[in-house]
């Protein structure tokens, strides 16, 4: 009887020891969300780097495109259901943070020591709300003028320079617009974060005030910077129209060689290097100066959410998305401007067919995206009320002013 | 002994009765079916009324606000150019498309050779989903390097329109799109309810040398009746909740979005892009109202024109 | 001439005009095929040329390889295929079972319920979408194949469209099989579902079509893009691709094909299928 009581207190213990112990060998899994499939390859060389130091945390990314990307989180969201990390951007950031969807960093930041020596203030000030800091700074972005050079070849204009005026872009696109073979100078991309926000900047106005209540959409100024491509299409007539803009997309026309300038962002750097046309005959250079010169600023950070389950084992991971390591593979592989500053030139070197290095210089002409509680409602709206002046519907003033009305009634209500 | 089978129906008895084990095996058949329309069906209809009447914050906080929804939905200009859409496009797209149906369907009747191999080939778009529609149709229909245009320049030496991005004609390119993808369908089942038209008729006809048209008149539509309206309440119901078409080959920021989004679309843009579920309920509620409206005026209607054995 | 060969002669021309009629609407029908096919071995030079390209430089694949590079394509085809053959082989079994029940059985409520069933019908799908999104909030279904399935197999329409069937069998064969011992269950499993088959055949194939042309539901409820079917990873193909046609045509001959071929080989059974569901309706 003693005998049989103390095995069974044996294979007891045995198996407590054993469940132990596979428990603490089980992995964690987190889940890492992010929309740019093209960033997916650098984003898993940098969870193969951290399991290599961390092998029993185990990550899974996960795409959601972009056009779905909020939508699902915020449905996540409401159903406490966030993945653990998840790339956050400006337009969402202060809906996430003021309703506690995710975890504040400083303190975590502060008992660790956590080198954030590399970050610009802009990019910390970006991602923090009432002085806390909620998301690790991942990457920025600016907005170049990207030009091909082949279109400019036969049509014997010289090449962009840094130093360029509004005039000198509207005289270059005239000259290289040929409806007869069906190219343009430039395409006049409704646009707000490639196109009209860097015109808005360059013209003297703004798009938001400071204290986020009104809408600058009504100043002369702002209106005088949205004219900039309305003028391009109707006056000019050196870009395709609106409807040929939506028959097909500015980037598409660019890619085929039907437009010789595009305003777009860095981003696109990558795709523009593997692209068997572009690779050869684009490069791009600073946009143009109106009155001022003026870019927008944009960057993304990863954040964890409040929710997650394992704030612990996130954090390590987050530690390691915003070591100086994971912004070298971002960089090295040339897939976005790293956010720590003394890796960016790595990104620069990744692309030496482009002259990219200007994306990182205009940094200093940049202005902020704008942004408020709910980014989304008026960043929609303006497209729909500029679309009609983009398709000569309505005249500029209409549609700005309608739209500062509209975007102002929206403002009131957050 | 007595045994308990002797008595007055005893339980075991019951249970053993014919009559009971139906009961039984009926609920038991219906259970699975009854749950799942009860569950994913019954409940959402009741929620979906209750979520008329809410408004949406964040993060799907939402409450109560009586009949705001519908005072602003009176109101809203996209409302009405969404119905307004929706109503021209049905009815567009289902008397042509029944049309034309019908007289493929005719035509494969005739005693020809080759009808399976032309049924084949009418029956293509039928297999062909949606989205992959729109996209092949935004090619084709595509201002600058579309074929459409430029067979147009080509043969006729006509400049095309912007088939998709006009909004004065955006709309009439989704109807010859969606006639297009329904004829296959609504052509087989004519075609069967023509094939199930006994010859006798024809026969007694032509004994009584009537024409072509005549026999067509008299005999063929009238037999054919009870299909074709089996085929016009489904294509107008159908049609009513056009949504594929509009998101695959209209982009949010066309010129020609406000001439084309249906109700449906609409639906899809105010619940998950502009997160206004429950506007969105609201919305839908109307389109309920219009195809039960639709549905019983065609069901009245049907008395006068179908004619039934 | 004689009378009967003039009229044999008019009849010939006839069905020539017939011909020349029906293969004008078969060459609409056909040419969007055609042209979807040969554009997606184009480049996007090439498909942006005035005047356009119609047959390609050459049969590059480059523009398949950028579409399985770009999405998961080959898991949105196990996606679509599983949760495709599961909703019809739920929604046959189910719809059987309760048709067979409002059809034979006496049992009491059967047809205020059947009323209750039918009257869903006349609901736009769209009024269902939104609570069901928030069920599979609430059950933690978002994002899986049980979202695409399970919300698909009970179905208004597979039961009356199989309780027609039912009723049209004779009574006769069940009498004799209740004599002969069978329970109900068994009269219904060993009698009338064999005999059911066209019934259940087309159910099936309408099942497949539908959930293989779905995309709002599983739009709305499945976003990432290791569990959506393929009628949404088309959908952000074009996101992601905008206007690149080409690709896009890639990708729409990915989608399209499976059930081309399978309309192909099982081709009686569709068109019976599709005649079926509008005379019994």
């Amino acid at each position: 009887m003693a005998q049989r009581r103390l095995s069974v207190a044996i294979l007891v213990v045995c198996l407590t020891v054993l469940v132990s112990a596979v428990g603490q060998a089980a992995a964690t899994k987190l889940t890492y969300r992010i929309w740019d499939v093209n960033q997916q390859p650098a984003m898993k060389q940098i969870v193969t780097e951290f399991n290599k130091v961390h092998p029993e945390i185990e990550v899974e990314i996960e795409v959601t495109p972009y056009r779905q990307y909020w939508t699902s989180l915020e449905t996540a969201a409401a159903g406490k259901n966030l993945p653990d990390l998840f790339w956050l951007n400006a337009p969402n950031f202060l809906l996430y943070s003021t309703n506690g969807m995710v975890l504040p960093l400083d303190k975590r930041i502060a008992k660790d020591k956590y080198d954030m020596h590399g970050y610009p203030n802009s990019m910390l000030d970006l991602y923090s709300y009432k002085g806390i800091l909620y998301g690790m700074p991942k990457d920025f972005d600016t907005i170049g003028l990207w030009y091909n050079k082949e279109l400019f070849d036969s049509a014997k204009v010289p090449y962009p320079t840094n130093n360029w005026t509004w005039d000198d872009l509207i005289q270059a696109a005239i000259k290289l617009t040929d409806a007869k073979k069906g190219v343009w100078g430039i395409a006049a991309q409704l646009d707000d974060q490639s196109g009209f926000y860097n015109t808005i900047w360059q013209a003297g106005g703004y798009v938001i005030s400071d204290d986020r209540k009104t809408s600058g959409f009504a100043d002369p100024r702002t209106i005088e910077g949205l004219r900039f491509w309305t003028d391009l299409i109707h006056k000019y007539k050196a870009s395709p129209t609106q409807a040929q803009m939506t028959d097909t997309s500015p980037i598409a026309l660019f890619e085929a060689g039907r437009v010789a300038m595009l305003s777009d962002g860095a981003w696109n750097a990558i795709r523009f290097a593997e692209n068997d046309y572009t690779k050869k005959r684009v490069d791009v250079v600073s946009l143009p100066k109106g009155k001022q010169r003026g870019v927008t600023i944009h960057g993304l950070a990863n954040v964890i959410a409040a929710n997650t389950k394992h704030p612990e084992e996130a954090w390590t991971f987050l530690k390691f998305l915003g070591s100086p390591r994971a912004h070298e593979i971002q960089a090295a592989t040339g897939t976005v401007i790293p956010a720590w500053s003394e890796y960016q030139h790595l990104w620069v070197k990744a692309h030496p067919a482009f002259n990219v290095q200007i994306f990182i210089d205009q940094v200093k002409d940049s202005f902020p995206y704008p942004v408020s509680l709910y980014t989304n409602r008026w960043a929609q709206l303006s497209f729909d009320e500029l679309t009609r002046a983009w398709a000569g519907e309505v005249s500029i003033e209409e549609a700005a002013k309608t739209l500062a009305r509209k975007m102002n009634e929206l403002l009131a209500q957050e | 002994m007595r045994s308990a089978s002797d008595s007055v129906p005893g339980f075991r008895k019951v249970l053993r009765s014919r009559k009971y084990q139906g009961w039984l095996w009926g609920y038991i058949l219906i259970l699975p079916t009854v749950l799942g329309l009860g569950l994913f069906y019954l409940w959402p209809l009741v929620q979906s009324f209750y979520l008329a009447f809410t408004r949406w914050g964040a993060f799907g906080d939402y409450r109560w606000c009586g009949l705001q929804n519908f005072e602003r939905l009176v109101s809203d200009p996209k409302i009405v150019d969404a119905l307004r859409n929706s109503l021209v496009f049905t009815g567009l797209t289902v008397p042509l498309s029944i049309s034309l149906a019908t007289l493929i369907a005719v035509l494969l009747n005739a005693k020809i050779r080759g009808v399976s191999f032309y049924r084949v080939l009418y029956f293509l778009p039928v297999v062909t989903m949606p989205a992959a529609v729109g996209i092949v149709w935004r090619w084709l229909f595509n201002a600058d390097y579309g074929a459409i245009n430029y067979v147009l320049q080509k043969v006729f030496a006509i400049r095309g329109p912007s088939w998709l991005t006009d909004p004065k004609i955006a709309l009439y390119s989704l109807v010859a799109v969606a006639v297009w993808g329904a004829i296959g369908n609504n052509m087989i089942i004519i075609l069967s309810g023509l094939q199930n038209i006994p010859t006798v008729y024809y026969e007694a006809a032509d004994i009584d040398g009537a024409g072509v048209l005549t026999k067509f008149f008299r005999i063929t539509l009238p037999m054919l009746s009870p299909t074709l309206f089996f085929v016009s309440v489904t294509a107008i119901i159908g049609a009513l909740q056009m949504f594929e078409l509009v998101y695959m080959m209209i982009g949010i920021n066309s010129p020609a979005i406000r001439a084309t989004q249906t109700v449906v679309y609409l639906f899809y843009r105010e619940a998950f892009i502009n997160m206004n579920k429950g506007y969105a309920s609201a919305i839908i509620l109307v389109l309920f109202v219009i195809i039960l409206g639709l549905t019983f005026i065609q069901l009245r209607l049907q008395r006068r024109w179908v004619h039934y054995d | 001439m004689t009378k009967a060969s003039a009229s044999l002669r008019r009849a010939r021309w006839g069905k020539l005009a017939i011909h020349v009629l029906l293969s004008l609407g078969a060459l609409v029908t056909i040419l969007p095929f055609v042209w979807m096919v040969l554009t997606s071995f184009q480049t996007l030079a090439e498909s942006t040329r005035i005047p356009p390209v119609f047959f390609p430089s050459s049969l590059n694949l480059k523009n398949y390889r950028q579409v399985f590079y770009s999405l998961p394509f080959a898991t949105f085809y196990w996606n679509t295929f599983v949760s495709t053959v599961a909703k019809v082989a739920g929604q046959v079994l189910v719809s059987a079972m309760a048709a067979y029940a409002f059809a034979r059985i006496e049992f009491p409520g059967r047809n205020f319920i059947f009323v209750c069933c039918l009257a869903i019908l006349m609901v736009p799908q769209q009024a269902y979408i939104i609570p069901r999104y928030m069920l599979m909030l609430d059950f933690k279904w978002l994002n899986t194949l049980t979202a695409l399935i399970v919300p698909g197999i009970a179905s208004s329409f597979g039961v009356f469209l199989l309780r027609q069937f039912f009723l049209s069998l004779p009574g006769e064969l069940g009498e004799a099989a209740t004599i002969d011992g069978c329970n109900h269950f068994q009269v219904f499993h060993k009698v009338y579902l064999p005999l059911a088959k066209p019934g259940l055949i087309a159910l099936s194939i309408f099942v497949t079509l539908w959930s293989w042309n779905d995309l709002m539901w599983p739009l709305v409820v499945n976003s990432s893009t290791g569990k959506m079917p393929l009628s949404v990873g088309l959908a952000t193909l074009q996101g992601q691709h905008g206007t690149n046609f080409p690709v896009l045509m890639a990708g729409a001959v990915l989608t399209v094909w499976p059930m081309i071929l399978l309309s192909l080989i099982l081709q009686k059974h569709f068109v019976e299928g599709i005649a079926l569901t509008g005379t019994k309706a």
